[in-house]
């Protein structure tokens, strides 16, 4: 049922039957290094889907094939049915594909609010000419906007800084700015890059706890993580990658009792 | 005292037409946009071409203003399609080609411009007369004056309503992080080209206002000098807002005014401004003003705080 | 016609190895600092009337004065990048130093105006009217002569010390990856300000051999300056050996415009050259795509 593995490109044909996210023989070269070699993989809908590996195997690269933001040397990658390939990560994102950034990439000299109110770019409803003669319509959308956005930051715990410079936030604050900021585009597929790192103890808990809620409201969630603890307890499904390549895959418990995945992070 | 008048509406006329030009750059903020202020204001020397075109062919002055802002809004999109491809300096100085080509056709072009004579006695909007109220002429300084203050100001508060509503988040996300904007769905190209075209825009409106109230067109009128004191005035006044431009236009466009008394000195010391001004005040007028502001904010507060005690 | 040709050949090298020297310089900065001088333009023109004044007004040799002009040029380099490149380095913005350079320009060009008027000065080269014979017909003046071996001569000495000193290694290595500067143990200031006074003795001796065949006002350098432009991107920003080749380029086009097209028209094509080559390569001649590691 979720088959993934390695695949020769030959074999790659992404079957999508019962897939969300279903990417084949996805290739990624950045000069002399193979970022990522050969991965396919098939993300169910609904749940959380972790990627493992150790440092600079690709995990990072590999997100960004499925967002768009790198375009794949060879590969093919279908979401909900529709082939990603060649298309620019703005689109994606009106597909319901969301992201957030391993190195924090918010809108720096923007608000924490205006951070939120830039990732409802593709949810305003208002006509042109409001844009410049402010009208009914332009109101609406600027409260409704707003409030949801209010929402969000509530979510994520950071109501009461909405109006400080996000540059000004503290680290474990821009991570989860991040992810509010994600959830604004109100994606179907959330991908999380690294959300857990640099924070503490109490705000891992805290994420764990938002992912959770995230995915009881029917959200598909894919997340890259050092953090074992945090995979163990969240994730359905892991993918293990070391040097560009799939090395497993299977439930935290396998992965877990996996001697190569230990292997590979031992010897790492 | 006549005189006199007419001399300070005249100047008060330049300073809008600089008002209006330096209300380009709101939408063009981004650091790696930056530059691209330097392709807005070169713009205009495009938006003048144009407009010396339907001027000449006898276009009715409305009806050039129309078009000149139209067209040069046009050939700006057109010239950002190619401009967003390139990067900070490189831009910069395809900007400075880009001049230069302009003005060497409008040079060369006799048959159209004259060459370096200029096109004479242009003339200024045509009157209007409203039942029951004296007649409007725009031969008038003081009229032109109110019109294309009122022009200015009407540009102001479009534009401002415009930085007002989510465009102006998502102008400032692509000035930001592009690649960013681009994870939520933002598409940067698209947007860059829509700030261009509303930049060139205004400013073949700037054009079809300054042909008619200079009353003639030299291809040397915005050499490429002419186009960095835009630029300046953008600098001066504090990029990445809406006035401070229009401070930097006032300022910029009284400063040599001011100066007059210094005689030949006069360029030096604007020179010597400018200079100083990025040196000790990059953020410009804009930012020297809020940072005023926040003193006196804190001094308020304090005296306040004081008072309860 | 093939003298003609071979005749306007010789032109066009001689406008392009000034244009090199000039065009090199801005190349340099940019190799190290990522920035435009503006005012390099008023270095040239400084250049030329210190050539001018100690040729003129105080009889000395026009090949001395070519060195006079190389210090005052040297000279006004120290101070562009003591006064402002320096106190903006940490700023970390593009363009402030651009518009404040612009602002030098505009002070230096109208304190020029007030010196030295407006009206062009003739600057005559003792040499310009000693015409040496060459094949097929055609000549050169022993003033053009000097210019191309001077030219010659600087960018031959000026390859060797990038080639062969350390310094020059150092600022090669930075102009290649900046990274690599610090590695390399050099004090990325001194290499700064050694490349802005190297790049504006540069300006300063072309100014010097521009002079006497350009129309000198105080806004000699600007003509000149916004063709160096085009030759550095058309060369590829802080390649030195593209500069040299699109400065002899450039050189040439002019020159066969002018004579076979119209004079009208030089500026024209060499900038349209330089927009075609924008649109096909827009990072210039060298590429540096990549995609940003995100
Ligand atoms: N844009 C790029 N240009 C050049 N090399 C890149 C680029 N992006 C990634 N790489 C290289 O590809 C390899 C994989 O990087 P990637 O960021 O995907 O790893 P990762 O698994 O996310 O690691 P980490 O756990 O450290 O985040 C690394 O060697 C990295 O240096
Ligand atoms: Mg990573």
């Amino acid at each position: 049922m979720i088959a993934s593995g390695p695949a020769t490109a030959a074999q790659a044909r992404p079957t999508g039957a019962g897939a969300f996210f279903c990417g084949a023989g996805l290739h990624k070269r950045f000069g002399g290094v193979q970022a990522v070699r050969d991965i396919s993989l098939t993300v169910p809908r609904g749940g959380v889907f972790a990627i493992i590996g150790p440092n600079g195997a690709g995990k990072s690269t590999l997100l960004n094939l499925m967002s768009g933001l790198y375009q794949p040397d060879a590969g093919r990658m279908i979401f909900d049915g529709v082939d990603l390939v060649g298309l620019p990560a703005h689109k994606r994102v009106r597909l319901g594909l969301g992201r957030t950034f391993q190195k924090i990439r918010l809108f720096k000299q923007l608000s924490v609010l205006g951070n939120v109110i830039a990732a409802f770019h593709i949810h305003h409803d208002i006509p042109a000419w409001q844009y410049v003669i402010h009208g009914a319509a332009f109101e609406r959308d600027h409260a409704r906007c707003r409030a949801e956005a209010i929402k969000l930051l509530d979510f994520v715990g950071l109501e009461a800084r909405a109006s400080v410079l996000a540059a000004s936030l503290a680290y474990g604050e821009q991570r989860m700015l991040e992810l509010a900021r994600a959830l604004a585009t109100s994606p179907r597929l959330l991908m999380l890059d690294e959300p857990a790192a640099g924070l503490n103890a109490a705000d891992v808990e805290r994420l764990v706890e938002r992912i959770r809620i995230l995915r009881k409201r029917g959200m598909t969630i894919i997340v890259v993580e050092h953090n074992m603890d945090l995979v163990m307890k969240i994730a359905d499904r892991v993918l293990v990658m070391d040097y560009g390549q799939y090395l497993f895959e299977g439930t935290p418990l396998e992965v877990q009792a996996n001697s190569a995945v230990i292997a590979a992070y031992l010897g790492a | 005292m006549p005189t006199d008048r007419v001399r300070i509406s005249r100047r008060g006329w330049f300073l809008v037409v600089a008002v209006i030009i330096a209300l380009l750059p709101f939408v063009i903020q981004d650091s790696y946009w930056r530059t691209n202020l330097i392709v807005c204001a070169i713009n205009i020397m495009l938006a003048i071409g144009l407009d010396l075109l339907v001027m000449k062919l006898g276009v009715p002055f409305w009806m050039a203003f129309v078009f000149g802002m139209v067209l040069s809004g046009a050939a700006g999109m057109a010239l950002s399609i190619f401009a967003v491809r390139l990067r900070g300096h490189y831009l910069a100085i395809a900007s400075l080609g880009f001049a230069v080509i302009v003005h060497q056709v409008l040079l060369n072009w006799i048959s159209l411009t004259q060459g370096p004579l200029g096109i004479y006695a242009i003339k200024p909007p045509p009157d209007i007369a409203l039942p029951g109220l004296p007649v409007i002429s725009f031969g008038n300084t003081a009229n032109m004056f109110y019109l294309v203050a009122s022009f200015a100001f009407l540009f102001y508060l479009l534009l401002d309503q415009l930085v007002r509503s989510p465009i102006g988040e998502t102008l400032k996300a692509i000035r930001e992080d592009e690649i960013s904007a681009s994870a939520f769905g933002i598409n940067c190209t698209a947007w860059k080209v829509f700030a261009f075209g509303i930049g060139s825009a205004v400013a073949g409106a700037a054009g079809a206002f300054y042909a008619s109230f200079v009353g003639t067109l030299v291809p040397d009128a915005f050499i490429i000098t002419e186009s960095f004191t835009i630029l300046a005035m953008v600098i001066v006044g504090g990029m990445g807002t809406l006035i401070g431009p229009v401070w930097g236009a006032i300022l910029l466009t009284i400063l040599p005014e001011l100066l007059r008394g210094f005689g030949d000195l006069r360029l030096i010391l604007y020179g010597a401004a400018l200079t100083l001004v990025v040196l000790f005040m990059p953020g410009g007028i804009a930012q020297a003003a809020q940072m005023f502001r926040a003193r006196l904010g804190r001094l308020a507060t304090a005296t306040d705080a004081g008072m309860r005690q | 016609m093939l003298t003609v040709v071979l005749q306007q050949g010789i032109n066009g090298i001689v406008f392009g190895s000034l244009y090199v020297l000039v065009a090199l310089g801005l190349t340099l900065i940019y190799g190290v600092l990522v920035q435009i001088n503006f005012a390099h333009a008023d270095v040239v023109t400084i250049g030329a009337f210190a050539a001018y004044f100690f040729t003129f007004a105080f009889g000395g040799n026009y090949l001395i004065s070519i060195g006079i002009a190389l210090m005052a040029g040297a000279a006004l380099g120290w101070l562009v990048n003591a006064a402002i490149f320096a106190p903006l380095r940490e700023r970390g913005n593009e363009l402030l130093p651009l518009i404040a350079t612009i602002g030098v320009s505009i002070l230096l060009q109208n304190a020029m105006l007030l010196w030295f008027g407006p009206i062009p000065y003739a600057f005559d080269s003792p040499y310009s009217n000693k015409v040496i014979r060459l094949w097929g017909g055609t000549f050169i003046t022993l003033q053009n002569l000097i210019i191309v071996v001077v030219s010659a001569l600087t960018i031959a000495l000026l390859y060797a010390f990038m080639k062969f000193t350390f310094m020059g290694k150092a600022l090669r290595a930075v102009s290649q990856d900046r990274e690599t500067a610090g590695l390399m143990g050099v004090n990325p200031n001194q290499l700064i300000m050694l490349t802005f006074v190297i790049a504006s003795a540069l300006a300063g001796m072309g100014g010097a051999m521009l002079g006497p065949i350009l129309v000198l006002t105080p806004f000699a350098g600007t003509t000149v300056i916004v063709k160096a432009f085009a030759i550095v991107i058309i060369g590829g920003f802080g390649n030195v050996e593209g500069t040299i080749i699109a400065g002899l380029v450039v050189g040439l086009i002019e020159s066969y415009t002018t004579q076979f097209v119209n004079p009208g028209l030089t500026d024209i094509v060499v900038f349209t050259l330089l927009l075609l080559m924008l649109a096909l390569r827009p990072t210039g001649l060298i590429a540096e795509k990549r995609e940003e590691n995100v």
